[in-house]
């Protein structure tokens, strides 16, 4: 259970001195990261990882916590005022938002967004509270067996759930899979695929490679789009909801919130399909569907809640077990081993307070990013007009800046470079990167306890169908995969017939 | 404009997997076998067979015109613009740490821009040298995060 009075004393951590400031700073810059199209949370995380190097774990995990939950919000106010999605995830707020701002309710929509956000933010990190302490007590009874098991069924939920093409998403978790087997053998310590490279020795550096793949990549791809996103020419006004506007939205709220947090949990899939279905199920259960899309306030609210309502459950499995549920929290991840801080059970054992620390930051971000909302709603809708000449250079030298800092060697920058026109072309023939970089962490866990199992064996494979916890997942893995392919296949072959039917 | 598809691009992905999954087979038949832990090939081994699967998929699929379209926003893209930049950022990642972080970082600030379009050249200019000077101090001084300093700065 939640140590309540490890929790007090987190909040009072998290909201004196520089955590303060390094949570506001980072829900002010994550708010601004996730207005702008083009740039995603999972970006803004990785770029400001190395301003976190020169503080302390807390202070630096605070400010990414600010910076993840902030850009999940921002993304809906390009939504509203361009119809544009600030990042994929506020697609499904473009359906209502955008109507509202035509119909000059523009404020009027940010303040529900704001407000819904929080509230849906809010929920997810107080169950993330709540839970977490149970699920990671619970993991403590695992083994290598179970671990190996764990990273299969997070391995294969990822790279067959991601991308519009299955196959692709096996080449890229594979490659993934290869890449994390660079370096020392994890039981036998002798070097595998280094090509006799000192370098390489100790593996591919993982955050160069995370600044590559997510935020060098990105950069690329707007070099080559030069995205000119229409000029915002709404008013904001009347930005505070009024009461009755939040007491209309309560039912949305209610279906959104638990949603949100379920769709977060289950790993590969993350904020875009909690606002999705959130926004559905409000529809379906109204009593007039027909006003959604037509700047339907609750439809606002119920893809804001939803989209943020997930992020608490993206971090339970990655805090509890070390399984990061989607890209971003691979991120978060990252961050945190920097800060020396492993996740998974023992983090629970080892650091209770700082892990108290973390729920309080969790939570307090969700309500300092309604305040910022609120407050500066006029200029993070201005921020959508930057220039983006300016911006990509920017974009670009801290990519470089945060792959130098890390090590101070040049070999990591290299590693960012490489890795950001791989994953520029990636993004660009239809490579879903996410597995690739789940594939990073989860091989090299799968590989470990892997071996760990049969050496606990003797070699014998049975132990691995003779633990029923171990089997019961490595059985789940096996159904999602084969459901997962199928869906796709499904999708993709509608696709086909749509295209033909256009004559296409 | 026509969707473009992927068929090329998937068919030279798929042919690039084959070597790179025989050098996983060639690598690992040099690796120690250690008693009771499990043949440390299996792993990497085992990921290359299903890889080598996967792309012989991808083929098949690209084959048979199931390819996927590039997304319609990128079919009539500059390319040339990335090419550009890959070439000024490799330059700027190799000379860094021999010429330093703001000797480097102004010349590329300047490229960058340009190569975007950038025309007003007084913004430039302060764009280009600003950058560079404040990230400098920003991170030696407020976050102690040490730069390159090559032979300038």
């Amino acid at each position: 259970m939640v140590d309540l009075n490890l929790l007090y004393h987190g909040f009072g951590t998290v909201l004196s001195g520089y955590n303060l400031i390094a949570l506001v700073l980072g829900s002010f810059f994550g708010i601004i990261i996730g207005a702008i199209p083009g740039l995603t949370a999972t970006m803004g995380i990785a770029l400001l990882i190395p301003f976190t190097f020169g503080m302390t774990p807390i202070t630096g995990i605070v400010m990414l916590l600010g910076i993840y939950t902030g850009a999940i919000y921002g993304g809906g106010i390009a939504s509203i005022l361009i119809n544009t999605p600030g990042t994929p995830a506020a697609a499904a707020s473009c359906f209502d938002g955008y109507p509202m701002a035509k119909k000059g309710l523009a404020g009027k929509a940010i303040g529900i967004a704001t407000i819904s956000s929080g509230i849906g933010g809010t929920f997810t990190a107080l169950c993330l509270a709540f839970f977490a302490p149970i699920l990671a007590n619970f993991a403590l009874r695992f083994s290598a067996p179970e671990y190996f098991a764990l990273a299969t069924f997070g391995l294969s939920v990822t790279i067959t759930l991601s991308g519009r093409s299955p196959v692709k998403g096996v080449i890229s978790g594979l490659m993934g899979l290869l890449i994390a087997m660079i370096g020392l053998d994890p039981i036998g310590g002798f070097q595998r695929f280094t090509f006799g490279l000192t370098e390489m020795s100790g593996g591919i550096s993982f955050v160069p490679m995370l600044i590559g793949l997510f935020a060098l990549s990105e950069g690329f791809h707007q070099v080559e789009v030069i995205l000119s996103a229409p000029r915002i020419s709404a008013k904001l006004n009347n930005i505070l909801p009024t009461f009755q506007d939040i007491k209309s939205c309560i039912p949305a709220y209610l279906r959104a919130c638990p949603i949100g947090l379920i769709v977060g949990i289950t790993p590969a899939i993350g904020a875009d399909t909690a606002a999705f279905l959130s926004y559905a199920e409000t529809k379906r259960a109204s009593k007039h569907p027909e006003t959604f899309g037509t700047g339907e306030p609750a439809g606002v609210a119920a893809a804001q809640c939803g989209e943020n309502a997930s992020t608490g459950g993206d971090v339970l499995p990655m805090i509890t077990l070390g399984i990061p549920g989607d890209a971003c929290t691979a991120v978060l991840m990252g961050a945190l081993t920097i800060h020396n801080l492993q996740p998974g059970p023992m983090l629970f054992q080892n650091h209770a307070d700082t892990v108290h620390q973390i729920f309080a930051g969790m939570i307090s971000a969700n309500i300092v990013f309604v305040i910022l909302g609120l407050l500066f709603a006029r200029f993070f809708a201005k921020v959508i007009n930057i220039d983006r000449k300016f911006l990509v250079p920017l974009i670009f030298i801290a990519c470089m800046v945060g792959s130098y800092a890390i090590n101070n060697v040049l070999f990591d920058l290299i590693t960012c470079v490489i890795f950001g026109m791989i994953g520029y072309i990636m993004l660009r023939f239809d490579f879903p990167v996410a597995p690739m970089v789940l594939a990073q962490i989860l091989g090299s866990m799968m590989e470990s306890n892997f071996r760990r199992s049969l050496s606990m064996s003797q070699g014998d494979f049975l132990i691995f169908f003779t633990r029923p916890i171990t089997v019961i997942i490595l059985a789940l893995a096996v159904f999602t995969t084969i459901v997962s392919v199928r869906r796709q296949n499904q999708a993709l072959k509608q696709e086909a017939e749509q295209m033909a039917k256009l004559g296409i | 404009m026509p969707p473009i598809s992927m068929k090329k691009v998937d068919i030279i992905v798929s042919l690039l997997v084959i070597p790179i999954c025989l050098y996983v087979f060639y690598e690992s038949a040099r690796w120690p076998v250690i008693a009771g832990t499990g043949n440390a090939t299996w792993v990497p081994r085992g990921d290359a067979v299903c890889l080598l699967a996967a792309a012989f998929l991808l083929f098949v699929e690209a084959l048979r015109g199931r390819s996927l379209t590039i997304p319609s926003r990128l079919a009539g893209a500059d390319r040339s613009r990335v090419l550009w930049i890959a070439v000024l950022t490799g330059a700027y990642t190799i000379t860094m740490e021999y010429l330093g972080f703001i000797a480097t970082g102004v010349p590329y600030m300047f490229g960058f821009a340009f190569v975007l379009g950038e025309r007003r050249w007084v913004r430039l200019i302060l764009f280009a040298v600003g950058v560079p000077i404040a990230t400098y101090i920003l991170f030696r001084t407020a976050l102690h995060v040490p730069l390159p300093e090559g032979w300038f700065i």
